[in-house]
């Protein structure tokens, strides 16, 4: 039997050498995509199909919406483009395969929540530095200095950033229409303010959840340590690094070292005990509840303020801005790469840059046919029929001055903007460190890690579900096995030296 | 089960330990039936109920009140439906040929004992399921050297072959007595010629019990065509579903990431109403396939 | 020697090894071929680069597994919710398959053995959906139940430990006409006879069940059990990820290889250590039936599952 069985292993072994001798001979021809830009003129004699990859499901009706603007795009550049879709499904598993495959395409959506970072270093996607300037200049010229750091790994661009201004405001989006005529008072400021808030809430209209919380994360941690005016190392939520912009040379911290913490677990579990929030919010998926008035208020942007404003304007919806020291969030939230294994990236690029330069070429791409898929009313955008037409989901898309607000968005919205606008500095507070990216690539399993145990412990922990002693401190234990002191050292060195050369 | 049913009934005295028996078995089975039947019939009441009844009152047997909305919004788009309709037919019947013909003749093959590599190749396929590939290396394979990307065979092949159907197909093999066999050979029949006039009649309930197997596998089978198919004219039905449920959940994520609104979320009760569509004409299979595979086998092992 | 025999054998049998040839190039182009990617396990994968181009990286994949004793706590979760799920599973099939088997009632039978197989048309995700709206703390229908019957509510999201009981008890709802059909045709594979000298001497149903039907089914359940033992590593991750999802609460129980590998993946797209771990998934059910299959061949050798 034995012996048996050691032929059948040794064909096994036998097959799966034979696998990879057929499967390397293959992969020999895959990168011979284009690299290195040739100077000159964009050459746009030949006609080309450019096809793109967007995160979204493919609209009803997205065939006429092609149709129409590849009329437009072949006229201007002989060329057609065409969309594929990741589904909601499948873009999660779906998007770093992409890449791998080998598959022919020229462009895609990217994202620094799609770990274009990660993605960047691994050699995912086309070396931007000749490309970029030459064949989109338009694009290329309007981009600040800032979002262009934001771009670059490893000294190269590989993606070009939304031209889009979005901001770190953050806070409570909350309904005023069931607080009418009780004696609260109306001020929304601080934290402070709005524990009393929900405590009307609870008082007044009880079959209402106060605050909705949702698997995806609970987000009053980072609340509260942006209302005391700290910045994310990452630049983005979802992260455990903190530190604090108003020091000189900053120390990267994370929660169990911040003093304040404790007085932040206190105040979750008073609001925990409060029932101001759900105890099993952490399975909780229904994150519409505010949307269909089964709670009062969430935390989040003013883009899902928009929203629930427009959805319903006769709640009287408002939104308070709890960070104190707002920044632009960073421009690679939204993000547009070439793939390496496009054949025409100078056309992609140029597209690229008539879609984000050209007004007509903005709207059709974005909004497709004006009177069928949208109108402009008041220099804002209806969109129109949603259930067949849906905006273009390459939300990077977004030239201002091209981007029009959406029809019934709240008035207040521009005001508190432009008061952002008049705050924010470069090389100042926050907004000096949105350039610093981290680079992940020297403590990988560590900063994974770390992730999965902030997850696993501080999760359960900010919303006041474990021991606000004990639970902080297995907590501590779990992140210093997870190797959390490497992950911060190694970042506190790229911090120094990002630093030095401000 | 015809000649268990005949001991039965004319066997069976009523004594005191068959009395008790029978209330615990009646007791269980009505007990599981009800834990398997109300969820459905919560499913169905569910997809007939307003949204805004399920968002505050939940899910209840008997519906709250009654309207057509949810299965209005599935099938505003009608060709959409029928079009994954058509897709999933079509992969469940060519599959399940497929499938069951080339099992069915591997079954018979590996079950033959004067064949000397039958415990081999039993093993080869049984391997496959301790080692494999993993989500990544298959996808990778499949579509750079298979070029299966939004073909149908990507939904097609993988779910041809299972060394669980195998085994039992084996089993119903080896229930023919081999003598039949031997007897077709010295009339001169070729083994081909044997497999399909003399085993093949012979294995109705192997074939209807495997055939279902095989067919509930295809209809259920979202996850290749998560991977492997991209244009929407392709998606079979379930996947088409398992997308609609997971659009509000990715949305929601994506905006707390980026900066934008989330409009025009899909809902609970379309939610239940598109698993209703799906589950939709499959369910009849099981009591029509139901008669006859309760033939007894019993299911070897890997060798033979 | 060997390749007379195998040439001997080919000669003899020729239309038989063209009948298997088709299915074992299926599976060794669809599940062979695409195994030589494990290779990937070893390499610090780069896009431009592909899987036999990029470097390699020794260990370096599947360091991240068990860095902070990770590995070791999901790598027990998943076995144990083997384990569990054997036992429920497997346990309620049998269970139902003699009592449908024992009973009289025709029609009943039937009915029953229909609309036990309903929740297998049940998609996770809207189990997922269900399960919340039984154990949700303010609104679930448990605490509903418990506060009608003037009892505390129970928060059970705050007790992890009774996440795998739940889950397996699901699974082993959702698969119980499905599974139980096997079981059914064992038992109808019982020699009569058995039954009537039972009832000649005189044995009560329990004890024909324990002395008949139980033994007659062995063969059945062990091979059962032996390949569900198999993929003892593995774990449904649809199932996990609709009924327990992001919530870090539970993960100390219920995070298997498959949830914690995809969540890492979301937070890296390091393609390498996927392949690490499902190459530590493969190696380990690999020698896990080795040693199993052995043992059983030790005790039993018709049992043995090869």
């Amino acid at each position: 039997m034995k012996k048996r069985f050691a032929k059948i292993a040794a064909l096994l072994c036998a097959l799966t050498m034979a696998a990879s001798v057929v499967t390397s001979c293959g992969s020999k021809d895959d990168n011979s995509g284009t690299s290195g830009a040739k100077t000159g003129e964009l050459d746009t004699s030949k006609e080309v199909e450019l096809s793109i990859y967007v995160i979204g499901d493919r609209p009803a009706k997205q065939d006429e919406v092609e149709e129409n603007y590849n009329k437009l795009f072949k006229e201007k550049l002989n060329c057609t483009v065409k969309t594929n879709y990741l589904s909601w499904a499948e873009y999660r598993n779906k998007y770093p395969l992409l890449f791998s495959s080998g598959e022919k395409f020229d462009m895609a959506y990217a994202a620094s929540w799609l770990n274009f970072y990660s993605l960047a270093q691994k050699g995912a996607f086309m070396n931007l530095d000749e490309l970029w300037p030459t064949y989109a200049p338009k694009n290329f010229a309007q981009q600040s200095e800032t979002a262009k750091e934001q771009a670059t790994v490893d000294g190269h661009y590989y993606g070009i950033p939304s031209l889009y201004k979005t901001y770190s405001a953050y806070g409570p989006i909350y309904r005023t229409d069931i607080l009418e005529g009780t004696d609260w008072d109306g001020k929304m400021e601080n934290l402070e303010d709005y524990e009393t808030y929900l405590s009307y809430v609870k008082k007044e209209a009880p079959e209402m959840q106060p605050l909705s919380i949702v698997q995806e994360g609970a987000e009053i941690d980072e609340l509260f340590m942006q209302e005391r005016g700290l910045y994310p190392v990452k630049g983005a939520l979802g992260d455990f690094l903190w530190l604090d912009p108003t020091e000189s040379n900053p120390k990267i911290f994370t929660y169990y070292d911040y003093e304040e913490t404790p007085e932040f677990l206190e105040l979750v579990n008073r609001w925990n005990e409060a029932g101001y929030f759900s105890k099993s919010a952490l399975s909780n998926t229904d994150t519409t509840e505010v949307e269909n008035g089964k709670a009062a208020s969430r935390i989040k942007n003013m883009g899902t303020y928009e929203g629930a404003h427009i959805q319903h304007p006769d709640w009287g919806f408002k939104f308070a801005n709890f960070v104190s020291d707002v920044s632009y969030s960073s421009f690679m939230q939204d993000a547009f790469v070439i793939s390496n294994t496009s054949e025409n990236p100078e056309r992609a690029l140029a597209w690229y840059d008539l879609i984000t330069s050209d007004e007509e070429a903005f709207r059709t791409w974005n909004y497709g046919i004006e009177g069928k898929s949208y109108q402009i009313v008041d220099g804002q955008v209806e969109k129109l029929n949603l259930e067949e037409y849906e905006e273009n989901p390459l939300w990077t898309a977004r030239t201002p001055g091209l981007f029009l607000r959406v029809f019934g968005s709240p008035a207040d919205i521009p005001e508190m903007e432009a008061s952002y606008d008049e705050h924010i500095k470069e090389d100042q507070g926050c907004q000096k460190f949105r350039a610093f990216n981290i680079d992940t690539s020297k403590v990988e399993t560590e900063y994974a890690a770390c992730i999965n145990v902030h997850q696993q412990y501080w999760w359960p922990l900010e919303l006041g579900y474990t021991d606000p002693v004990e639970g902080l401190k297995e907590y501590q234990q779990k992140m210093e096995a997870a190797g959390v002191d490497k992950v911060i050292e190694e970042f506190q060195r790229q911090l120094d030296e990002y630093l030095k050369n401000k | 089960m015809s000649n268990m049913a005949t001991i039965n009934s004319n066997k069976i005295k009523l004594t005191k330990s068959r009395i008790v028996f029978n209330i615990i078995s009646y007791l269980l089975l009505i007990a599981l039936s009800l834990a398997c039947l109300l969820p459905f019939i919560m499913l169905i009441s569910g997809s007939f109920t307003s949204e805004q009844v399920i968002r505050f009152e939940g899910y209840s047997i008997l519906p709250k009140d009654f309207t057509l909305e949810a299965y209005e919004v599935v099938f505003q788009n009608p060709e959409q439906i029928f079009r994954a309709y058509g897709v999933s037919i079509f992969v469940a019947v060519v599959g399940t040929i497929l499938g069951l013909f080339f099992l069915t003749m591997t079954a018979y093959v590996i079950s033959r004992k004067d064949f000397k590599y039958r415990n081999v190749i039993s093993f080869y396929f049984y391997f496959t399921t301790l080692f494999n590939g993993g989500m990544v290396c298959t996808y990778i394979f499949y579509i750079q050297y298979l070029h299966l990307k939004d073909n149908l065979l990507a939904l097609i092949l993988p779910l041809m072959m299972n060394v669980f159907y195998l085994l039992i197909m084996r089993s119903f093999v080896t229930s023919i007595p081999p003598a039949l066999i031997e007897s077709a050979k010295i009339d001169g029949a070729g083994e081909f010629r044997i497999f399909l006039q003399i085993i093949l009649p012979l294995l109705k309930s192997g074939l209807a019990t495997i055939g279902l197997f095989l067919t509930l596998g295809y209809w259920n089978d979202w996850y290749n065509a998560m991977l492997y198919i991209n244009s929407e004219e392709k998606y079979p039905l379930q996947y088409m579903l398992y997308n609609m449920l997971q659009k509000q959940e990715a949305m929601a994520q994506i905006a707390s990431q980026a900066g934008m609104s989330v409009e025009n979320l899909p809902t609970n009760a379309l939610k239940l109403a598109m698993a209703v569509v799906a589950t939709g004409p499959i369910i009849l299979l099981y009591p029509f396939v139901q008669k006859y595979f309760v033939k007894g086998i019993t299911i070897g092992s890997v060798k033979g | 020697m060997k390749k007379q025999g195998f040439l001997h054998e080919f000669k003899k049998n020729r239309t038989l090894f063209f009948m298997v040839l088709p299915m074992m190039i299926l599976v060794l182009v669809l599940s062979y071929l695409p195994m030589s990617g494990l290779v990937l396990a070893f390499k610090n994968y780069r896009f431009d680069l592909g899987v036999f181009g990029s470097d390699w990286n020794g260990l370096e994949n599947f360091r991240y597994l068990f860095v902070s004793g990770t590995g070791w706590n999901i790598t027990k979760n998943t076995i144990v919710y083997n384990l569990i799920n054997l036992v429920t599973s497997q346990g309620l099939a049998i269970l139902v398959a003699i009592v449908i088997s024992e009973l009289s009632g025709k029609v009943f039978k039937r009915i029953t053995q229909s609309v036990i197989f309903l929740p297998y048309f049940i998609s996770w995700v809207i189990v997922g959906t269900f399960i919340f709206n039984i154990f949700n703390y303010e609104t679930g229908v448990m605490n509903n139940v418990l506060k009608t019957f003037g009892m505390d509510p129970v928060n059970v999201y705050s007790i992890p430990g009774v996440w795998p009981w739940i889950i397996c008890i699901f699974n082993a709802w959702k698969w119980v006409g499905y599974n139980s059909i096997i079981y059914i045709a064992a038992i109808t594979n019982i020699d009569t006879e058995c039954y009537e000298a039972c009832d000649i001497d005189g044995a009560n149903i329990f004890q024909k069940i324990w002395y008949i039907t139980l033994p007659s089914m062995k063969p059945t359940i062990i091979t059962m059990v032996l390949l569900q033992i198999g993929r003892i590593l593995r774990g449904d991750f649809e199932m996990f990820y609709q009924i327990v999802g992001n919530n870090g609460q539970l993960f100390d129980k219920t995070d298997v290889i498959d949830t914690y590998v995809f969540r890492s993946l979301l937070t890296n797209s390091n393609l390498g250590m996927t392949a690490a771990a499902t190459l530590y998934q493969s190696v380990l059910c690999f020698i896990i039936i080795m040693v199993v299959n052995h043992i059983v061949k030790k005790v039993e050798a018709d049992y043995a599952l090869f």
